[in-house]
């Protein structure tokens, strides 16, 4: 008995109906009479021949529409001083940060990049992963340039893991390693991709990576690419009872979905940020990343951070790998004095510290635009037509049941466009069971199997998808969701460990699986005058948004 | 059109009414306890443990509602006493993840094999909605058709009406609705076992597919149906829902929880009959949440339930952690 979605769906291309050449006669869909299915023998054998081949294809980056995201909530400025704060907001985001020496310091000892906006660039500022050969061309995954680009001394490597042309990713050991094996001990912490050893603004400091390859041959490293931060304000003022009443609204839905909230252990309300849901608020985002990913300690976490393993040992980081900025710490703190200039508000955007300024700059991001009214990217063009059958289709195999298509805002202190807004999200924010796609680490009330439904706005200009980029195409993407082996990770190398620790698990599948079932019964390609909608427009829908 | 087709299906239904109902062996909850008769001072009560920082799934020989097995292309649960043959050339797509927050499991999805010959698609969904911790005003498998037939969302189209059936000496509703747009077609057939409400969910491109596959449903094997006011169950323990609520509890301690994680831990206990806690199963929850309710839970003494007279186990379900939420007031009476 076959479980391999991939093979399912490569016998479906197989058995019937064969590429662009399905020929179906619909007796009209209003009565309930019988569908005749022609399917050409010819063609069959031909697609047996063909494989993996499929008739479905995912339209690719939406590039027609120009770039439909990245800009400010559009009547920001009825609020007075908010456009500066955003604007001051997004100059920090794209500040280059350094070591010492510099206006922007505090970087390190170790980190993942050194500039927020170079892996948030995807379609635009805000986003997620880039890549050099899809639309907007913006360049290579920056972290693949760092020796190139001076960021890092040769005394660091290049991990495997990191490819020009694959997705920025941070890596996280699910186990502690010890003595060379996995422990059952969780681990679950960022351990980040880079040391300044070498730097010349870095001092003494000499430290080293961590040991990637052995993680990979222990098959005990998982990956996360960046979350776009695009509606970043529709999702923080999203209430709690909205969110309740959607949860309780699909019980009983028939395609076996049954998820829950990650909590905050602060005050037991529901957190919405992160690939599970795991922090609050966007300044508690912001706050994570500023010292988790470049070693930036801020006003919300305010020690430097020794590796996970580093504390395990109880040895810390070096003395002189300590306060390199040479001010204390933290090392980003509000500003006693404001920068002068002739503009109020700008003067006053300069006061708070840079996490609270990042959270200013994602709040005010506004939701990535669809474009119901088609398209065309680099191989096809899509029309609306086809899109308004995908977004029905959407909702009947069971997506919408956790990508919920939309959510009103409550009332905003902040400005209009937040105030009992719709966000068009395609997400319910809760957490779900996603079988093999399990990575093993536990996040507030998230347990190692649960994730965040991400929200598919947007997802029509992103490149990688699922929370470690594995899919670079939404129908494996979609594929995905029902994941067939147990423990399986992707990219880990020559593994051959016995990846001990990482649980028996019992195979236990996805909450997916049912939707993705349903999907895969759906006719691969509508043919010209049918108004039957199939797994094509679905993702051409998708890439609409 | 409805109409017609309700009652095809119950003449045919009619011809399978005779077939009798599989009995449930009710030998195996003696299985549970590794050492039999010693009580609570050296034996916690074993534990079934589901969340953690790695998916894991029950290990122990308990009957329980996720331990379904599927072999020799029959479908089998021992906690539900029921066993369902698979559609000709259709297999397990795959086992259910573990159960959720809110009591619902999906016990078996089914989808055509590599050698279905075939053409049309589907999916069979069998789940399980633990009707103790269900979020909603429902109490049982007719009122949550109901709930669902009218909550459908706008895509879909009712095809027939929420109607009751028997299959063997077990009652379902079953309705079904389609989406015009995909022109794919459900069927949905519930039924109360053990104080959960089990539905079958048959999805199809073909009606026709999809009709025989509810026909072949008469062939199932289901729980006796033992004594009135057992919701479907056989001769097991009785299922009261809150249970452990006052005067029922002589003893209580309440569990002290290392870390306050405010997720709900819904847990399912079964309690012998002199009252101590015989068997414990977490839904969900932490590892260090399972520590801290088992060593209460192992403390607490309950008034035997009694049932003519002689005290029987009894099987409910108790939310530590959060409270739970309901969308509306709970109704008083069952919708018809």
């Amino acid at each position: 008995m076959k479980t391999d979605s991939r093979q399912y769906v490569s016998r479906e291309a197989g058995r019937c109906c064969a590429a662009g050449k399905a020929t179906e006669l619909l007796l009209h869909a209003k009565t309930i009479l019988p569908r005749i299915v022609k399917c050409s023998s010819l063609f069959f054998a031909v697609s047996m021949l063909v494989g993996m081949a499929f008739a479905q294809t995912d339209p690719g980056v939406r590039s027609s529409t120009g770039v439909n995201a990245g800009t400010p909530l559009p009547d920001l400025a009825a609020t007075a001083g908010a456009p500066e704060f955003f604007a001051n907001g997004q100059t920090r985001f794209e500040q280059v940060e350094v070591v010492s020496g510099g206006t922007n310091n505090g970087l390190g000892p170790r980190f993942n990049l050194n500039q927020c906006s170079a892996c948030h660039s995807q379609p635009a500022v805000g986003g997620s992963s880039p890549n050099a050969n899809q639309y907007p061309f913006i360049g290579a995954n920056p972290e693949s340039q760092v020796i190139k680009d001076g960021i890092v001394t040769n005394s660091n490597t290049i991990p495997s893991f990191i490819t020009a042309a694959g997705p920025v990713r941070e890596a996280r050991f699910p186990f502690v390693i010890s003595n060379g094996a996995v422990t059952t001990t969780p681990d679950g912490g960022v351990h980040d991709l880079f040391t300044v050893t070498g730097r010349s603004d870095a001092g003494n400091c000499s430290i080293s990576q961590p040991n990637f390859t052995q993680a990979e041959n222990l098959n005990d490293i998982i990956f996360r690419i960046p979350t776009p931060v695009f509606g970043a304000g529709f999702i923080e003022n999203i209430g709690e009872d909205t969110l309740i009443k959607n949860h309780n609204a699909i019980v009983g839905n028939n395609f076996g979905v049954s998820g829950t909230f990650n909590y905050n252990g602060n005050d037991g309300t529901i957190s919405r940020f992160g690939w599970k849901a795991q922090n609050k608020s966007t300044l508690l985002f912001a706050g994570e990343a500023y010292n988790v990913e470049m070693g930036i300690t801020n006003e919300l976490f305010q020690n430097e951070r020794p590796n996970p393993d580093e504390e395990q040992n109880f040895t810390g980081l070096p003395g002189d790998c300590l306060n390199l900025a040479g001010s204390g710490y933290p090392e980003d703190t509000t500003n006693f004095k404001a920068t002068s200039g002739s503009n109020q508000f700008a003067t006053n955007a300069s006061i708070p510290s840079d996490i609270v300024m990042f959270a200013m700059f994602m709040r005010f991001l506004d939701q990535p635009a669809a474009q119901p009214n088609g398209y065309s990217t680099a191989t096809t063009t899509v029309t609306a037509a086809s899109i308004s059958r995908g977004q029905t289709a959407f909702g009947s195999v069971g997506c919408a049941t956790c990508h919920t298509p939309s959510l009103n805002t409550d009332p905003s202190s902040f400005n209009e466009d937040l105030n009992k807004k719709t966000a068009n999200l395609y997400s319910d924010l809760e957490i779900h069971r996603m079988g093999a796609l399990a990575d093993n680490v536990s996040q507030g009330t998230a347990g190692g199997d649960q994730f965040r439904t991400a929200p598919l706005w947007g997802v029509g200009q992103r490149i990688f998808f699922l929370h470690d980029g594995r899919a670079s195409d939404l129908l494996t993407a979609i594929q995905d969701h029902c994941p067939s082996s147990v423990n399986s990770i992707p990219n880990q190398g020559t593994g051959s460990g016995s990846g001990s620790g990482a649980g028996s698990g019992s195979g236990a599948a996805s909450e997916a699986c049912t939707a993705v079932t349903n999907f895969e019964a759906l006719a691969q390609t509508t043919a010209s005058g049918s108004t039957v909608a199939s797994q094509q427009d679905v993702l051409n829908f998708l890439r609409s948004l | 059109m409805n109409d017609m087709t309700v009652l095809r299906l119950l003449v045919s239904l009619a011809v399978f009414i005779s077939l009798p109902a599989w009995g449930q062996n009710t030998g195996s909850w003696s299985v549970v306890q590794s050492s039999p008769s010693s009580k609570v001072e050296t034996n916690l009560p074993p534990t079934l443990l589901v969340k953690g920082a790695w998916p894991s799934a029950t290990d122990l020989t308990a009957a329980l509602p996720e331990g379904g097995s599927l072999t020799a292309g029959v479908y089998t649960n021992q906690y539900f006493g029921l066993s369902y043959t698979l559609p000709t050339d259709w297999a397990q797509k795959s086992a259910g993840p573990p159960p959720s927050d809110s009591g619902e499991y999906v016990l078996t999805l089914l989808s055509p094999s590599d050698t279905y010959k075939g053409t049309a698609r589907g999916s069979i969904l069998v789940t399980a909605q633990d009707l103790f911790f269900i979020p909603l005003p429902v109490s049982n498998a007719v009122e949550l058709i109901h709930y669902t037939k009218s909550h459908l969302q706008p895509y879909y189209q009712l095809e027939r009406e929420p109607v009751e059936l028997k299959i063997g000496a077990q009652s379902f509703t079953s309705f079904s609705y389609w989406s015009p747009v995909t022109d794919l077609h459900w069927q949905v057939l519930a039924t109360d076992i053990r104080c959960h409400t089990v539905q079958f969910v048959f999805m199809n491109r073909d009606p026709k597919t999809l009709e025989s596959q509810v026909l072949e449903m008469n062939k199932m094997k289901l729980p006796a149906q033992s004594s009135p006011g057992d919701v479907g169950g056989a001769a097991g323990p009785v299922c009261l829902k809150d249970y452990a609520n006052g005067e029922n509890v002589i003893e209580r301690v309440d569990p002290v929880f290392v870390e306050h994680k405010y997720n709900p831990v819904p847990v399912r206990i079964i309690i012998d009959q002199g009252g101590s806690v015989k068997q414990i199963h977490f839904l969900s929850a932490f590892p260090d949440q399972t520590k801290a309710v088992t060593t209460a839970l192992q403390r607490w003494k309950f008034r035997p339930y009694l049932r003519d007279g002689k005290p029987v186990e009894v099987e409910t379900g108790i939310l530590f952690g959060r409270t739970p939420y309901v969308a509306i007031a709970p109704q008083s009476a069952a919708v018809k």
